[in-house]
């Protein structure tokens, strides 16, 4: 259905300031991105280099600048964060929320599962967010969330509470929760960045299986050159712009 | 494009089921709404039914409806009951003197009463007047009273009680073998003091030891029923004037028990006739003074007193005729109804009977909540500023609930960011703490009526253990009008109270919710 030419996200000129009383931090400085349909991409940048901030764009949390018309210089510009075409900055309220819903998956680095839920309910609550109180598929979900704790290695672990997991299968429950709704992007800010090689290998291993077999598109933070090199194309944010597209065999090359 | 609902989802239920059974601060705010509605059932509920039983106690001793011309009173009384009872709006109608008399009892103390001369016939057409006497033979206990030590109940003082309790309802007994039948008096039941209430809510006589001329010590017991006491009353001329002070001796028949201590207390009842005769209100020979001293052509010429000259019947007076309403008529309605009647009947009597513009004008006809209408509205006034000034302590539990939702949200404050980063809305994650406040709300006002309920059906056991074990008497029937203290849960109260806890409860939770949904879900995620 969708136009094969049209990438599935694209942030297009987008400003980000934070304001800190009369004090403005420009975190963002006028980035454009492209992510094609199943695609891996994958973003580099220094710690606080406006990874995080960037991905909340993308995820619908947050709004870039928009611009003040008449100001001087950046201030003016107005960027556009595009998903399928349509800018996702112009959304209302009920509008992000949906997207939020239904087109976009979290994970964070430090899994963030709701402590008094148990591993299956931490990954059927997105459904229910999904679903109204009327027509909420409770069987279906409940089987799907299985099948995929199952397919990250859970199965038997379903009924625990995230405090009785190790870090690995917390983010093996987070992932999951995230592709609950089988949502179309992937949206990953470093879920490996608090776990040992081995364990975060294994999670990349098999969250790339899932990606092909659902042809799923996946943009993930990492501070990881390794994990970069796995990517269809990496990005390095440096000094609020984007340093160069480029696939990610010549990152590791270079 | 939305679904309107879609707040209202079935995850927020997910929550609060976890959030409530996983955390010791909600159990704690759900207990402080138990106490506050508990508080609030229990004060109102005894002060409502203190309230209740006061307005009923008007009913049981004047009935609906009374006319009453104090004092001197009012003749012609049966043609006034018989018309009255002629309206198909009126049951009965009865008459009665209500005087103050000053009563002399065996042990030579002297007490200031309420003496109500009755025709215990008509009058227990009227009100309850068998069920209030107390001594009567009965084949099951009180409820309080377990052991069945209700002397009432000893099969061997069976036709003794019958007899007293005939004895009762006629206000007159034979105290003796082959002796005629004379006029005996029934008496509130707290007056003499020797009949001593129980834990068990029965009474029993009091026994006296006392010494004997010959050094020993017998027990007397001190049954009212057989004794004697003394009235004097202070009967008035139909001017108002008083003439002197009448006395009669009459033996106890029985006593009586209303619950409403002031009349247990200090009320007794007597026969009509006897009170017609002590207050000189009886028939008698109308007579114009023949008295001239100037007059020596008297009678057979004697100088001096001459006899009085009969001008004809004066006939007999009562202060008060009571009157009972059909079912159906308010005491409002029969009120206009006696007012009708008693305006026919005074016209037929002019200048022998209080015209119904003097009765209209000091508002002698009056329903029995007239009569108490300002003690009546005074409890009803306390009753409503307790209430208030305990909703208000109420809001104590709306606080409690606020500061900890505040404490909660600022601990969930990345799981609020989790949810929101999921697609929740602004008002679902409102609703959450909206529904968890509700949820505590709805747990505490049930257990907190369940809390009420035990305590006000057993207010009375409660009050008598901390009396016997804590020295603590707060209700005493000396000071409060009741000898028992309410004990029933209105369900119209109960749901009142119940939908309070739980509105005071959602008023608790409002803020935080509130505060909850503006969080920015960035922040919040990147909340540490
Ligand atoms: N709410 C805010 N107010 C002010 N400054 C903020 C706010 N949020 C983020 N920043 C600033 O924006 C910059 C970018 O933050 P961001 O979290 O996007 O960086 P990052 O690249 O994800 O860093 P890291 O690799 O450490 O996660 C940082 O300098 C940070 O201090
Ligand atoms: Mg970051």
């Amino acid at each position: 259905m969708s136009n094969a030419e049209q990438p599935i996200l694209m942030a297009r000129g987008i400003y980000k300031t934070y304001r800190l009383g009369k004090v403005s931090v420009p975190v963002l400085r006028g980035v454009d991105v492209t992510v094609p349909e199943a695609s891996f991409l994958a973003i580099l940048g220094a710690s606080g280099s406006g990874k995080s901030t960037l991905m909340h764009l993308f995820g619908g949390l947050d709004r870039p600048d928009r611009g003040v018309p008449g100001a001087a210089g950046d201030a003016a510009k107005t960027g556009q964060v595009l998903f399928r075409g349509t800018d996702i900055a112009t959304f209302s309220a009920a509008q992000a929320d949906t997207y939020r819903r239904q087109s976009v998956g979290f994970v964070f680095q430090f899994y963030h599962l709701l402590p008094e839920l148990t591993v299956v309910e931490n990954v059927i609550i997105a459904a229910m967010i999904r679903h109204g109180r009327f027509g909420y598929p409770a069987a279906d979900v409940d089987k799907r969330a299985r099948e995929l704790l199952t397919t990250f290695g859970l199965g038997h672990r379903l009924g625990h509470k995230p405090a009785e997991l190790s870090g690995g299968e917390r983010q093996r429950v987070a992932i999951a929760r995230a592709l609950i709704n089988e949502p179309p992007v992937l949206l990953a800010d470093e879920p490996t960045g608090n776990l040992d090689r081995v364990t975060g290998g294994q999670i990349l291993d098999q969250l790339e299986e899932y990606r092909r077999a659902k042809r799923l598109t996946l943009v993930m933070v990492t501070h990881d050159q390794e994990i970069a090199a796995r990517a269809d194309a990496v990005i390095r944010l440096v000094d609020g712009k984007v340093v160069g597209q480029m696939p990610a065999a010549a990152l590791a090359g270079g | 494009m939305q679904d309107p609902l879609h707040s209202a989802a079935v995850y927020q239920s997910l929550l609060t089921k976890r959030y409530l059974t996983s955390k010791i601060m909600p159990l704690l705010a759900a207990s402080a709404v138990m106490l506050c509605t508990a508080m609030v059932l229990i004060v109102w509920s005894v002060m409502g039914g203190f309230l209740n039983k006061l307005l009923d106690s008007g009913r049981t001793m004047v009935g609906d409806v009374f006319i009453e011309w104090p004092s001197s009173g009012f003749a012609y009384y049966d043609e006034l009951i018989t018309d009255l009872e002629k309206d198909p709006q009126v049951a009965a109608a009865t008459p009665m003197i209500e005087t103050f008399g000053v009563v002399s009892l065996s042990d030579d103390r002297v007490e200031g009463v309420t003496i109500r001369a009755i025709d215990p016939k008509s009058f227990s057409r009227v009100v309850d007047y068998p069920s209030m006497l107390w001594w009567k033979p009965i084949e099951t206990p009180l409820p309080k009273d377990k052991l069945s030590e209700d002397p009432r109940l000893d099969a061997k003082r069976k036709q003794l009680m019958a007899d007293v309790y005939n004895d009762g309802l006629k206000l007159a007994e034979v105290p003796g073998k082959d002796m005629p039948e004379v006029q005996a008096a029934v008496i509130g039941i707290e007056m003499s003091g020797f009949s001593k209430r129980q834990d068990g809510g029965f009474y029993e006589p009091r026994a006296l030891v006392r010494p004997r001329a010959d050094g020993q010590k017998e027990v007397v017991s001190r049954w009212m029923p057989n004794s004697q006491i003394t009235i004097r009353v202070l009967p008035l001329d139909r001017g108002g004037r008083d003439i002197q002070l009448a006395s009669a001796s009459v033996p106890v028949a029985n006593e009586f028990r209303t619950g409403i201590y002031e009349n247990d207390r200090r009320s007794m009842f007597v026969p009509l006739a006897l009170g017609q005769r002590l207050l000189k209100m009886d028939a008698a020979q109308a007579t114009a003074p023949g008295f001239n001293p100037y007059d020596f052509q008297g009678d057979a010429g004697k100088p001096g007193l001459s006899t009085p000259v009969v001008t004809g019947e004066d006939p007999a007076r009562v202060t008060t005729v009571l009157i009972k309403a059909k079912e159906g008529t308010t005491a409002d309605q029969l009120r206009v109804v006696a007012d009708a009647v008693y305006e026919k009947f005074a016209a037929r009597h002019p200048g022998k009977v209080p015209s119904i513009m003097s009765m209209r004008e000091s508002d002698l006809i009056k329903t029995w909540e007239m009569r108490q209408a300002t003690f009546i509205g005074a409890v009803k006034k306390e009753t409503s500023l307790v209430l208030l000034i305990l909703c208000f302590i109420s809001l104590t539990a709306s606080f409690l609930i606020l500061a900890i939702f505040w404490a909660m949200i600022s601990e969930k404050t990345k799981d609020i960011g989790i949810l929101r980063s999921l697609g929740a809305s602004r008002a679902g994650i409102a609703w959450i703490w909206l529904r968890y406040g509700i949820a505590i709300g709805v747990a505490g006002s049930i257990s907190g009526f369940g809390l009420a309920y035990l305590i006000v059906t057993n207010i009375n056991s409660i009050h008598e253990w901390m009396g016997t074990a804590l020295g603590l008497y707060i209700w005493d029937p000396r000071v409060y009008y009741f000898t028992e203290i309410p004990s029933r849960v209105e369900t119209s109260k109960a749901v009142v109270v119940l939908t309070g806890g739980v509105l005071f409860s959602l008023f608790g939770a409002l803020i935080p919710a509130i505060r909850a949904a503006s969080l920015d879900p960035v922040r919040a995620l990147r909340f540490e």
